[in-house]
């Protein structure tokens, strides 16, 4: 079944990789072969997904644009099977096989212990989606970060908050994973900073379904915001259970973007979704080059499904592994660590560049945007020079909604 | 204290769906003596079951429950005539195994027929509530809970008082005897383990409304169930329904007043001290 799984995203690839030969130089001579990370299957399957399709594409434009240097690409991608565990065997793998350079992986969860076995093997990692900020800060020589750390994600919150001026409190939850608890680190040290009294801070067990206990709990706090991080299912479990509960805040926000920010949020959430505010690395309104482009090609290359932000910051990271890969002097782990950190390129997906700062070491310092959920669809409402519509605050409370 | 009391309530109505589980597993554990496994792959069979006939024929998912229970039971008498009944005299870890393969393979055949992503519905009711004074009940729990009560009452009626009963609880209590007394006991035992999928299907159906289906959160069920039994006793049905009504109030008030994050320790903890302290149960017998 997983041989199975992992063949068909083999073939996909390698089809990926056939087909875009219609350009002006195509690549040809021998293949340059670097590994790939993600969760196929399991939990976090529908953003390995995202990452697939990105990761395919990027492949696609590489190799018809010439390749590295007149060598084609190949992104072998591999399942984690959203585990730790499979990943780290995976990367072994890799490594015995001569693999110079590794993109992934998807969740923090993984990717937290991938980056140390990754920084003790001396092969350098490329990540684009795990958010945990403890990946990058202190983070190593061998680990480099295209996408925002969650510090990033909740930072533009605090902006908006005291735009609005009339946030006095903030409630925390948090699923109890990596992901959730970079959150709600990074949440509590913003708030404190800003003078925001956080009046409830839980995590909670990734799988529980059953919200109400702590829900209600949070209702009597009566705090004005309710900033959560969950994946998937959590996500729109939550917002159900909230309006259940009759639990009203002026601002329901996604602090950790992922399960807040991705299509099935929409779908699966209905009209209980409406008015959320999440963080999220990226959108079509940005004003990077091509950046309407690139999402109507990946949503075309996906057959018409939506794409999310994960499949864009993947294609950027496959965009800056081969720009890293012309530029090494060789194409051993050393070379190609040296010229990432030389990195200085423009993708759609915003500018990437190795930076230390404030702890962190090799982390690309773009912004994150805050999305609101308005008539069933994502608008970008910040920063404003790329928004598109207006906040809608504060948050009608359920009795007035239709 | 209207918060305690809607704490309490919120308890009881996932208690009642917990119960459903358990009286299945404890069903079969009573009468074959095998402890299954796949219990909660069963249960995810059902939503599934259930996501199939509301996404395809566009059915509201309590209408529908007639059909997956049908499903369930036939799944459930299928498996037991041929993957069960031929190890029936096999050593007891022969069963074990066989359900945990069973388990694999079901939730396998989820995985490649429905994908991988949770898989979540809507309708008119996920979200809404009714009130009883200051106490909210959401919709959903409150027909399920309903829903529950009626087939735990059939059910009793069923072992109680019919002849199908009496046939099962003699099973139960011992095997040759029954056999001696002209009761057909493999036609008994395939019946028990279609009944016992047919219950974990139900409570699926059950939880779809309110919950998300994914191939791979069937051992958290398989878990929750054997809690349930444990408390209860093993193969007492009576005490698969306070066994659940108790685990799910307990999680409830864990989950609020103490942390949510550790929502699964507190029905472990009481699972634990009972196995310690009343090995057959809260409300068992020793049976030996």
């Amino acid at each position: 079944m997983k041989q199975m799984i992992m063949a068909l995203a083999l073939v996909f690839l390698v089809l990926g990789t056939a087909g875009g030969t219609s350009g002006a130089a195509p690549a040809s001579g021998e293949p340059i072969r670097i590994g790939a990370i993600s969760s196929l299957t399991g939990s976090f399957a529908t953003f390995g997904s995202m990452e697939r399709a990105g990761y395919a594409l990027a492949v696609d434009d590489i190799n018809t644009a010439g390749g590295l240097n007149g060598r084609p690409l190949v992104i072998d991608l591999q399942d984690d099977t959203s585990s730790a565990n499979t990943a780290l065997t995976v990367a072994e793998q890799f490594i015995n096989s001569g693999v110079p350079l590794i993109l992934g992986a998807y969740s923090s969860s993984v990717t937290k212990p991938l980056a140390v076995y990754m920084a003790r093997q001396r092969v350098p990692l490329l990540n684009s989606n795990s958010a945990d900020d403890s990946i990058t800060k202190p983070g190593s020589d061998y680990v480099f970060r295209v996408g925002q750390n969650t510090d990033a994600y909740v930072k533009p919150f605090f902006a908006l908050f005291k735009q609005l001026g009339t946030i006095k409190t903030i409630a925390i939850l948090v699923s109890n994973n990596a992901l959730g608890h970079s959150v709600e680190n990074s949440l509590l040290t913003q708030a404190k900073d800003g003078g925001y009294p956080v009046v409830f801070d839980q995590a909670y067990d990734e799988g529980l379904t059953d919200f109400r206990p702590v829900l209600n709990r949070i209702k009597d706090t009566g705090a004005d915001v309710l900033a959560m991080s969950s994946y998937e299912a959590d996500a729109v479990a939550l917002m159900r259970q909230i309006k259940e509960v009759n639990l009203n805040a002026k601002i329901f926000a996604g602090a950790g973007a992922t399960g807040f920010a991705i299509p099935s949020f929409l779908k699966g959430g209905g009209d209980t979704v409406e008015y959320v505010i999440t963080s999220a690395a990226w959108s079509p309104d940005v004003h990077y080059p091509k950046a309407h482009e690139l999402f109507a090609r990946l949503k075309a290359f996906m057959g018409g499904a939506e794409p999310s932000y994960h499949a864009i910051r993947a294609y950027a990271g496959a965009t800056v592994a081969a720009d890293a890969l012309r530029r090494a002097a060789t194409l051993s782990p050393e070379g190609i660590r040296a010229a990432l950190q030389t990195t200085s390129l423009t993708t759609p997906f915003g500018t990437v560049e190795f930076k230390d700062f404030s702890g962190f070491h090799n982390q690309n310092p773009l912004p994150s945007i805050l999305m609101q959920v308005q008539h069933r669809a994502y608008v970008t409402v910040w920063p404003l020079d790329v928004a598109v519509g207006k906040v809608i605050y504060p948050t009608p409370v359920w009795t007035a909604r239709k | 204290m209207v918060e305690f009391i809607q704490i309490v309530v919120n308890g009881i109505f996932t208690g009642g769906v917990y119960a459903i589980i358990g009286i299945g597993l404890s069903l079969i554990f009573g009468v074959m003596r095998i402890v299954n496994f796949a219990h909660g792959v069963f249960l995810v069979v059902g939503m599934f079951t259930t996501l199939f006939f509301f996404e395809r024929l566009h059915v509201d998912p309590f209408l529908v429950i007639p059909l997956v229970v049908l499903v369930g039971g036939l799944l459930g008498v299928i498996v037991e005539r041929s993957l069960l009944e031929p190890i029936a005299r096999a050593p007891e870890h022969a069963s074990i195994l066989m359900t945990v393969g069973i388990g694999l393979v079901l939730s396998n055949v989820l995985l490649f027929t429905f994908g991988d992503a949770p898989q979540i519905i809507n309708t008119r009711y996920s979200t809404s509530t009714w009130h009883l004074g200051p106490i909210t009940f959401s919709t959903a729990l409150t027909i399920s809970f309903f829903l529950t009560v009626v087939v735990i009452s059939g059910l009793a009626l069923l072992l109680g008082r019919t002849d199908l009963g009496r046939a099962i609880r003699a099973a139960a209590q011992n095997a040759d005897a029954a056999e001696l007394q002209g009761i057909n006991t493999r036609r008994v035992r395939s019946l028990v383990f279609g009944m016992g999928f047919a219950l974990a299907a139900l409570a699926g159906a059950l939880l779809l409304p309110q919950l998300f289906a994914h191939p791979s959160i069937g051992p958290t069920y398989t878990l929750k169930a054997f809690i349930v039994t444990v408390l209860g006793g093993m193969g007492n049905v009576a005490g698969a329904i306070g066994g659940g009504l108790l685990l799910g109030i307990t999680e409830s008030l864990g989950a609020a007043y103490v942390s949510s994050s550790y929502r699964d320790v507190f029905g472990l903890a009481a699972f634990l001290l009972v196995l310690l302290l009343r090995p057959a149960g809260l409300f068992g017998r020793s049976r030996t």
